[in-house]
């Protein structure tokens, strides 16, 4: 009995050090000691939207999470006031792009001697970089400058951000420069939050190899062109996808032998956002209703999840939850898997495949109910209300948002015109030999989502969630009442709206 | 009282003993090994228990700097909302029925690897060992993905071998709101390498004499194994028991990774400490989070002493450590 005496004693000491040492959850009783914070695996990997709240529910590439970055300031002036810059609510965090970054603040710190940029990197895998900037929050450890974030981004910090307009009339930046349209995209509830920078324009990314092998014609690449002699409206638009959705054995999703539990090949695919995007496909819109405080759910976004759904699992010509998820299918990252031949995502994903290897090139989005809609992002640099040092801070934003090397380490179309051939002359060296139509994501510009998809709403975080959730249980239920789950959607978000009050 | 009283009271008080210098030596070292527990125990796990209990107090958001001004006390406002939320209860009852498959599959499936790894009849039992326990050296978040995948409906192995074998609809693991809870309960089962150390380790420490008295006396491998080695064993039992159940009142990471901090499919994964994450950190409701820890904390108490009153009945100590 003394052994096993002793052998519970170390038992217990080993427990209460491994519970001093913060030891976490252990799964069941004999499971090895695991993480206490984890990236979410239902999320979309970093691209340079900010995916915690309304990116991206449906599925991610095995994670491979570079460790947090932060600088010293080499190469600073002593006498330089620092200025830290967060990135991590959007682009930037990842590994490749980072030591561009570095070079970047090297370069800018040894330019000036006002600034002393410091970096501070946490790869954004959905939820534990806004974690970790909330801990710098919490702390009074606020950042300077975060970025870059996109509306998105922003709304998880509601009411955290500065007003750049009376640092920037201090500053003499002129800000009438710049195209109201887009001052006006920058503005988060009527307040300038920071400096047109980067957009970020959608359309259609399609697979040239796929559309060779079904020997079908690409699709316009030009604002009311034909397809194969046809418009290019949501019916033809579906026929094609329904096309060059193969089975194993080689049928398409418009014969009758197609055989849905055996796709090899999908036609299109909405990657990476949530309900509210998916909803954004037919129109822009906003789901509330300011008067009376209460969830409005804009009809086109109504047709448009049903449309969605449909595509799934009856049409099958988008892939559900578990093709999503599936090695097939590139677990998540469902264009580069080379197997989807059509994707609709924004300028930003260029980040995520290899622009190079895939035969690849874009195509304009379809005409749905007459109209043609391009959800847009916008991202951009913003100083923190809590930041102490506003002033320098914008010093430092005002020359990274005319920074052309900066808009090209992030893909996003330069807010300032004469840039952008530069910016297309950039990423035209990274697809080639593949040559891109760039006339495309500039022509998008001209149908973007109004509102927008990421348009603030009451008690955002909450609402962001309920639309995440909802287009998940749209990827994972076969047998879905859509109407009921609509109207439970609506029920969810007035008091999601009513809790804000 | 009078004065009486307080010198009886006084000489009833025996003057503490004068400890010598080595005593007081051994106090002082001791003291000094313990600091690096104390101070992590005061400093990681105390003082946030103070802070979880303050906060719950409070309607702090987490995306303000934690000073007076950027929240406030809203009493008991918190603790009143457990009574209407939506998701108190089907998380909690996500939870239970985790622990009521996973606790008995996290103890019977390693007793019997470790019944079986100790067989003097098995051939290279050292690396039957090693096997087993193998799995759990792999971090928690490297399997959650590794299982993912193996558990893919339309690309996973095992859905594949179940085709192979005729059954044309495998379940779809991890979007069946039917099957997402028992994936999990399969994934906990693959590291059981940990407890089948130490069931193997107690299983070692069983007298042989009591087995050989046993043989004499007619018990057969049956008998010997529910009279001897389960009593014998009990108190390992009973500690892999207690673990096993706060492991899974804190199940987390797993259900994170695959059904994201929403529980998906359709909440089937929303465990309560998810619902705690979720409510805390993005959905930045730390007020209320707090609260939701509080309940986990006062609940795995709970289960935990229970455990220990049954324990005193059922585990059986040769030395009669507990019922003393």
């Amino acid at each position: 009995m003394k052994k096993m005496f002793y052998i519970l004693s170390l038992l217990i000491v080993a427990s209460m050090v491994l519970a001093a040492c913060g030891g976490a959850a252990t799964p069941a009783a004999t499971q090895a000691p695991a993480e206490t914070q984890a990236p979410a695996v239902t999320e979309a990997p970093a691209a340079t939207e900010a995916p915690a709240a309304t990116e991206a529910p449906t599925a991610v590439p095995t994670p491979t999470i570079p460790p947090p970055v932060l600088t010293e300031g080499e190469g600073c002036d002593p006498a330089a006031t620092k200025v830290t810059w967060f990135i991590g609510l959007g682009a930037g965090s990842n590994a490749d792009v980072v030591p561009l970054e570095k070079a970047w603040v090297d370069k800018y710190n040894q330019s000036q001697k006002e600034a002393c940029v410091i970096m501070n990197v946490v790869y954004n895998t959905g939820s534990n970089s806004y974690d970790a900037l909330r801990a710098l929050i919490a702390g009074g450890n606020a950042p300077d400058i975060v970025g870059p974030v996109g509306k998105a981004g922003r709304a998880s910090f509601q009411g955290g951000w500065a007003d750049v307009t009376p640092l920037a009339e201090k500053a003499g930046f002129n800000l009438s420069s710049y195209d109201p349209a887009l001052l006006e995209f920058t503005k988060d509830e009527g307040v300038l939050v920071g400096i047109p920078f980067a957009l970020f324009p959608s359309f259609i990314f399609y697979n040239k190899k796929l559309f060779d092998e079904a020997q079908l014609p690409y699709p316009p690449h030009k604002v009311g062109e034909l397809y194969d002699g046809k418009p290019w409206d949501l019916a033809n638009f579906q026929n094609l996808a329904m096309k060059l959705t193969v089975d194993k054995n080689g049928n398409d999703a418009t014969m009758a032998e197609f055989d849905p539990a055996n796709v090899t090949q999908f036609g299109f695919f909405e990657q990476w956002t949530d309900a509210r995007g998916v909803g954004a496909f037919f129109e822009g819109g906003l789901p509330y209703d300011a008067a009376t405080n209460k969830a409005v759910i804009p009809t086109a976004w109504v047709d448009a999840w049903k449309w969605y759904y449909d595509g799934i699992w009856k049409n099958h010509f988008m892939p559900n939850a578990d093709y999503q998820n599936s090695d097939q299918f590139n677990k998540g990252n469902l264009f580069a898997s080379g197997n989807v031949a059509m994707s609709w995502v924004h300028t930003w994903y260029t980040c995520c495949f290899d622009n190079s290897k895939i035969a690849w090139d874009i195509a304009v989005v379809p005409t749905i109910n007459g109209k043609i809609t391009a959800k847009l992002h916008g991202d951009t640099f913003a100083i923190m209300k809590d930041s102490k040092n506003q002033d320098v801070a914008f010093k430092v934003l005002s020359d990274m948002v005319v920074s052309p090397e900066l808009a090209v380490i992030y893909g996003g179309l330069p807010a300032v015109v004469a840039d952008r051939p530069a910016f297309f002359e950039a990423k035209s060296k990274a697809a080639a030999p593949n040559v891109i139509d760039w006339t495309v994501a500039e022509s998008m510009l001209a149908y973007p989502d109004l509102p927008n998809h990421e348009s603030w709403l009451p008690n955002l975080a909450v609402a962001n969630n309920l639309f995440g959730a909802f287009r998940t249980a749209m990827d994972q239920t076969p047998d879905m009442n859509m109407d009921e789950a609509i109207a439970k959607l609506q029920s969810d978000l007035d008091a999601a709206y009513q809790a804000a009050k | 009282m009078s004065s009486t009283d307080v010198n009886a009271s006084r000489s009833s008080v025996l003057p503490r003993p004068r400890l010598s210098a080595n005593a007081r030596r051994q106090r002082r070292w001791g003291i000094l090994f313990l600091l690096p527990w104390l101070i992590g125990f005061f400093a990681f796990q105390l003082l946030p228990i103070l802070f979880t209990i303050f906060l719950s107090f409070t309607n702090y958001s987490g995306g303000r700097e934690f000073k007076p001004g950027n929240f406030d006390m809203v009493g008991l406002a918190n603790f009143q909302r457990l009574a209407t939320d939506p998701d108190v209860l089907p998380s909690m009852g996500v939870t239970l029925k985790f622990a009521l498959i996973g606790i008995p599959l996290g103890l019977i499936v390693p007793l019997g690897i470790a019944l079986l790894v100790n067989s003097k009849r098995l051939i290279g039992s050292n690396v039957f060992r090693t096997l087993f326990y193998l799995p759990s050296v792999i971090p928690v978040v490297a399997g959650s993905i590794i299982f993912g995948g193996v558990l893919n409906a339309q690309s996973g192995w095992l859905n594949l071998s179940l085709q192979a074998i005729g059954i044309t609809n495998p379940p779809r693991w991890f979007t069946d709101p039917t099957w997402a809870g028992f994936a999990l309960n399969l994934l906990a089962i693959w590291a059981v390498g940990n407890g089948m150390i130490i069931l193997l380790a107690s299983l070692q420490g069983v007298p042989t004499e009591l087995y050989e008295a046993a043989t004499v006396d007619g018990a057969g491998p049956i008998k010997k194994f529910f009279y001897i080695t389960i009593p014998m064993i009990s108190p390992v039992i009973f500690y892999n028991v207690t673990i096993g159940l706060i492991g899974a009142f804190q199940f987390f990471v797993p259900a994170l990774l695959i059904g994201g901090i929403n529980g998906d499919p359709q909440k089937s994964l929303l465990f309560f400490p998810m619902h705690f994450y979720r409510t805390a950190f993005p959905l930045s409701q730390m007020g209320y989070g707090s609260v939701l820890a509080l309940v986990i904390f006062v609940v795995t108490m709970a289960a935990t002493a229970v455990l220990f009153f049954f324990a005193q009945r059922l585990v059986y100590y040769a030395s009669g450590e507990l019922n003393s």
